[in-house]
């Protein structure tokens, strides 16, 4: 309905140059309001920008960007034969894999358990305790994950060596990293993840399961044929989501957890080109990768657009 | 109702945001004032604001209404801005400080960094080898030193002086006493200890709660004893004069076998890849760890402690220098310095300028102000009662956050004149062993060459050694993965780095 | 309300999810309790780990010695200004920029949108928006840890998509009554917004309050350092190499339970301030993703 509505009106203002002006002086307000938000993007966002030409060249800062030499693809090229370059892709693509499939379902099943708690005291005690790790930040949850994994102290090591003998080097071995920073994000988020989906669930008409009910069906025929369909358009859009920015990794987390012995599997692109171009102060070979993985970016936000289109959910944005 | 409250805390958030906003631009602006202040203030008789960016330790470094550093301004007769940077992320600090092209007159160089030495090279920092010998205090400085922190035998910075022989062997005393055992001279009997620390119950508690050797993720302690196996200090030289990586050299699989053997047998703690260098010494003093390779001053830190948690526990604590293994009794050196101090052209502007900037670092050398950074205010941080130090600020955290870090602007030179309490048994045995380390400390033949490869790619290849050691003593690899990780050091611009290294040794030689 | 029929395999099921759900929960919360319970212990204990939660002997040592000193009570207020001022500012721009751009009447909405994307994919990186601030005057000042964050493009995105939710009828009653398109904004969106408003003053408030990052780029005036970029500095490694332990001479590591007594300080005041909208923040979240 509203968007019929709407595409009349733009047709009609579109109709002139005139109709536009017009259009325009009509609605001077809606341009006085977004102008400050429009300076924030223009000055935050946009001029900076002229950072990624540093990429192509060998940037100096006591040279500036006009006293720079320039070396064209240099740093692309350096960047793509060199071994980081697959190591760097495949860490990310399977951190990002890991957390989509480890990660992704268990706010959905949690806030599918919480909504058959009846009991509302309950249930609302358990949601404020499981939304509490969500408010605290990665150098928290570092620092309490080092004192709970580390070996020769830490409490979950104590215990695991009290049940089969030995402790577990969970903070530095390379096959440990990945379960590590996918049960992180499990227990920093998962709570917090359910919020959308228990919204949703309390927007399902109630006599649907009444009629549900009526004709005989089971609580697990119930929560098939009525819950889970109302979660689906949910679901899809989060999925289509996650896969547009399936190259973003949490860089504060993997930037804390991240040590010499599992260095190998930790380094993902956003830690690299922190690595790289700040610590280590090669600011274009960084600039150069790091625009690479937006290119990347792009290419991967555009094909999930297309797909939410394809799916009838009418685009992301 | 309820909307007409939320429009009201709007309305309320907004008109609180424009009036801070009014507050905190003027506070910019005044600070921004005081970053240009060579016009100095009034009142104060056209002191020179000289800014200085300086790593802190702590979380309070001294503020600007410091009076330690009021003092110290006094003496200097300079007005002082410190621009304090936390240690952890000093070289992201400072590269971005470097990035930013305006550089406080003053930065604390942590070492020779890629980033530091592009700089240079751009003409960032100001050629100090020249006007040095003007100076009381600088033109006495060390020689060696001051090549070692040269670049190429260019004086970019003026070093901070620290001792060439700080590194030795921390152990328990009274462990060995209850066993019965001696300090250990050579490699074997260093085993031997680690050994009987671990499995005879040192602490007689009848509990298997002990272990050797206590590493942390810093990783001095392995290069520290790789050269009491002969291994060089990271370049080695060959009977025809080239420079090889001490990773090529004969005795280093030797050293990683025995790492690896302290590791197997549990002598060494299991977690040290990840172990947080802050704790390192932790395992030592309460007992669950017998011996630290570390820096010799650490002992009577830790003695300290333990006589504290026990004080019927007097002298827990011996330090020695090194063991002896097959090519001599031999010791890793510090470098005799620790970070600089350089002085940037974007702020110093003129010659005028840099003298006065020089003279304000060599009068910080001079004995007042060395014991004002170092010691605080006479009567405030500390009292001299009967001749002895008598600390105040290390139970006063108050105290202590005036004075806290303002020694990372001294370089001692010509010498720490720092007051230090009165010296218990163990303090003047370190002392003297750290005099006799400079007689068994192996130099590194390439310390002040720069190499354009590694001021590339250094880290990268660094990391590449550095991890296939710790993976060699916790057995991710073999010796043919050690092979292997060297032959990636190669391809990755190691090769080049040898044959450029060589090419400056050479052209040194001249 | 209608009751449940609990049959046999269901009731089965209830005592499994209410005791699962249980456990959850407690996996949540224990590590944070014990953090709290660390912070009240003594260091031996600490170190032999002879408790669990609530330390045999309670002491307020860490506390004490915390603020002994008022470096942490200053960062613990330094964090409240940048987390009251940046979600304000925030708050402020992202409404005053979504409304219009719900509006598909405006004429070059859709280029602005495509600006947002774009900037959400392609920044300049670390080093221009250094300068930038720097630029701008605004090194040291709290305004560095605010103004170039402000606006988050997928929280704009969200609370636009919200507005274009809205009954387009209100809208139209209110120009016939001879608002302008602000007065709408003001007089009936707003009022209808209150889920939306509660849930991104929560999602700004947290990110202000848990940002270190920010800080630790465009600070170096400790005395502004907010809360998190202390704990941060306490809390994480500080890399002692052999020469830098004579630097730290005088300076000695923090006691195991002061990291716990300021972790606890860090996390308590945001736990504070969220049941006060966690009322809202349900509906908001869902009313502005379902439909993306």
């Amino acid at each position: 309905m509203a968007n019929v509505h709407d595409n009349t009106l733009e047709r009609t203002a579109a109709k002139s140059k005139k109709g536009k002006w017009n259009q325009i002086l009509k609605e001077k307000w809606l341009y006085l309001m977004v102008l400050p938000g429009l300076a924030y993007f223009l000055i935050f966002k946009y001029f900076p920008m002229w950072g990624i030409v540093i990429a192509f060249q060998d940037y100096s800062p006591f040279l500036g960007v006009f006293g720079s030499e320039w070396v064209g693809f240099e740093h692309f090229q350096y960047f793509f034969s060199n071994p980081d370059f697959l190591r760097l892709l495949r860490n990310t693509f399977i951190l990002a894999l890991y957390d989509l499939v480890f990660f992704f379902p268990a706010p959905i099943i949690l806030a599918l358990m919480l909504n058959e708690i009846r009991i509302s005291i309950y249930k609302r005690a358990l949601q404020t305790m499981v939304y509490v790790p969500h408010f605290m930040s990665w150098v928290i949850i570092a620092s309490i994950s080092y004192v709970f994994l580390t070996t020769g102290g830490g409490v979950v090591n104590d215990l695991i060596a009290k049940l089969i003998g030995q402790e577990i080097n969970f903070l530095s071995s390379p096959e440990w990293f990945r379960p590590m920073i996918i049960g992180q994000i499990i227990w920093k988020e998962t709570g917090w993840g359910t919020v959308i989906f228990l919204a949703a669930l309390a927007s399902v008409d109630q006599e649907q399961y009444e009629a549900a009910i009526v004709d005989g069906a089971g609580r697990f025929r119930r929560l098939w044929h009525v819950t889970l369909p109302a979660l689906r358009s949910t679901i899809v859009i989060l999925l289509i989501l996650r896969l547009g920015n399936f190259l973003d990794t949490g860089f504060q987390q993997i930037y804390l957890m991240s040590n010499s012995l599992n260095r190998s599997v930790a380094d993902v692109f956003d830690t690299y080109v922190y690595f790289v171009g700040i610590t280590e102060g090669a600011f274009s070979y960084s600039t150069a990768v790091g625009l690479f993985k937006s290119v990347v970016g792009i290419v991967l936000i555009v094909g999930a657009d297309r797909i939410a289109k394809k799916l009838g959910q009418g685009g992301l944005f | 109702m309820k909307t007409k409250f939320l429009r009201n805390l709007l309305m309320a958030l907004f008109v609180f945001g424009v009036l801070i906003l009014a507050g905190c631009s003027n506070n910019s602006e005044t600070t921004g004032n005081d970053d240009q202040g060579e016009s100095g203030e009034e009142g104060s008789e056209e002191r020179m604001n000289i800014r200085v960016f300086a790593p802190t330790f702590t979380t309070e470094p001294p503020t600007d209404d410091s009076p330690v550093l009021k003092a110290i301004e006094d003496y200097t007769n300079k007005d002082i801005t410190m621009e304090w940077a936390p240690n952890s992320n000093i070289e992201d600090k400072f590269n971005i400080t470097l990035s930013s092209g305006d550089l406080p007159h003053i930065m604390v160089v942590p070492n020779k960094s890629p980033s530091f030495i592009s700089a240079v090279e751009d003409g960032a920092f100001w050629e100090l080898g020249p006007y040095l010998k003007d100076y009381p205090n600088l033109s006495q400085a060390n020689e060696i030193i001051l090549n070692n922190s040269s670049i190429n035998g260019d004086i970019y910075g003026i070093y901070r002086s620290r001792n060439l022989g700080r590194t030795g062997v921390i152990i328990r005393k009274d462990w060995l006493e209850n066993l019965g055992l001696e300090e250990p001279k050579t490699i074997d009997e260093f085993y031997n200890m680690l050994k009987a620390f671990k499995e005879q119950d040192p602490d007689g508690d009848g509990q298997d709660d002990t272990y050797g050797l206590v590493v942390s993720k810093y990783e001095g302690p392995w290069d520290v004893m790789q050269t009491w196996f002969g291994v060089p200090n990271r370049w080695g030289e060959d009977e025809n004069g080239e420079l090889y990586p001490f990773f090529m050299d004969d005795n280093y699989v030797e050293s990683l076998n025995f790492f690896k053997k302290l590791y197997d047998e549990g002598l060494v703690n299991e977690d040290f890849a990840v172990m947080d260098p802050a704790q390192w010494s932790e395992p030592v003093i309460s007992g669950e760890a017998g011996v630290q390779v570390n820096v010799l001053d650490e002992g009577h830190r830790i003695q300290d402690k333990i006589v504290e948690a026990n004080p019927e526990n007097t002298e827990p604590i011996t330090v020695i220098k090194a063991v002896e293994g097959d090519h001599g009794l031999l010791n890793l050196p510090t470098s005799g310095y620790n970070g600089m101090l350089a002085i940037s052209k974007t702020s110093v502007k003129s010659e005028e300028e840099l003298k006065q900037v020089l003279d304000f670092i060599d009068k910080l050398g001079d004995e007042e102000a060395q014991i004002l950074a170092g010691n605080g205010i006479e009567g405030r941080q500390y009292d001299i009662v009967d001749g002895e130090l008598v600390n105040h600020a290390q139970d006063d955290p108050a105290l202590l956050a005036e004075m806290d870090g303002l020694n990372q602007l001294l370089t001692f030179i010509p010498e720490s004149k720092v007051l230090t309490p009165a010296g218990d048994p163990l303090r003047e045995l370190e002392e003297k062993l750290m005099k006799e380390n400079e007689e068994i400390v192996v130099a590194n033949p390439a310390e002040s060459y720069i190499s354009e490869v590694y001021s590339k790619k250094g880290q990268q290849l660094d990391n590449i050694i550095l991890d296939a050691r710790v993976k060699y003593i916790v057995g991710q690899i073999d010796e043919a993965g050690l092979e292997e990780a060297i032959e990636l050091w190669k391809q990755n611009g190691g090769t080049d780095y040898i044959a450029e290294i060589n090419q400056l040794h050479q052209e040194a030689q001249k | 309300m209608h009751r449940m029929h609990n049959t046999g395999p269901g009731r089965v099921f209830d005592i499994f999810n209410h005791v699962f759900l249980a456990v959850v929960a407690l996996i949540t919360v224990v590590p944070f309790l014990y953090i709290i319970g660390g912070s009240f212990a003594t260091e031996s204990e600490i170190a032999t780990r002879s408790f669990f939660v609530i330390p045999n002997e309670i002491t307020t040592a860490a506390y004490d010695y915390i603020f002994s000193t008022d470096a942490v009570l200053r960062s613990l207020g330094i964090s409240i200004l940048i987390t009251v001022l940046g979600t304000a500012v925030s708050m402020i721009l992202t409404l005053t920029m979504a409304y219009p751009l719900s509006r598909k009447t405006m004429v070059g909405r859709n280029f602005i949108l495509n600006l947002i994307l774009f900037s959400m994919l392609f920044g300049g990186g670390m080093i221009p928006t250094y300068l930038l601030v720097k630029g701008l005057g605004l090194l040291d000042s709290i305004w560095a840890l605010i103004l170039p964050v402000a606006i988050n493009p997928f929280n704009l995105i969200i609370v636009k998509t919200f507005f274009q939710e809205l009954p387009k009828e209100l809208e139209d009653a209110s120009k016939i009554d001879g608002c302008t398109e602000f007065q709408t904004f003001w007089r009936v969106m707003l009022p209808l917004s209150k889920p939306v408003i509660a849930t991104f003053t929560l999602f700004y408030a947290v990110f202000y309050w848990n940002d270190f990052f920010q800080a630790l780029l465009y600070l170096t005036d400790t005395t502004k350092w907010p809360i998190q970029l202390l704990l941060q500095q306490l809390v994480m490694v500080a890399n002692m190499g052999i020469g830098d332990l004579q630097e730290a001479q005088l300076y000695e590591p923090p006691e195991e339970s002061v990291k716990l007594a300021v972790i606890v300080i860090a996390t308590v005041p945001i736990l504070l301030f969220y049941p006060f909208l966690q009322k809202h923040f349900a509906k908001g979240v869902m009313l502005g993703s379902v439909k993306g």
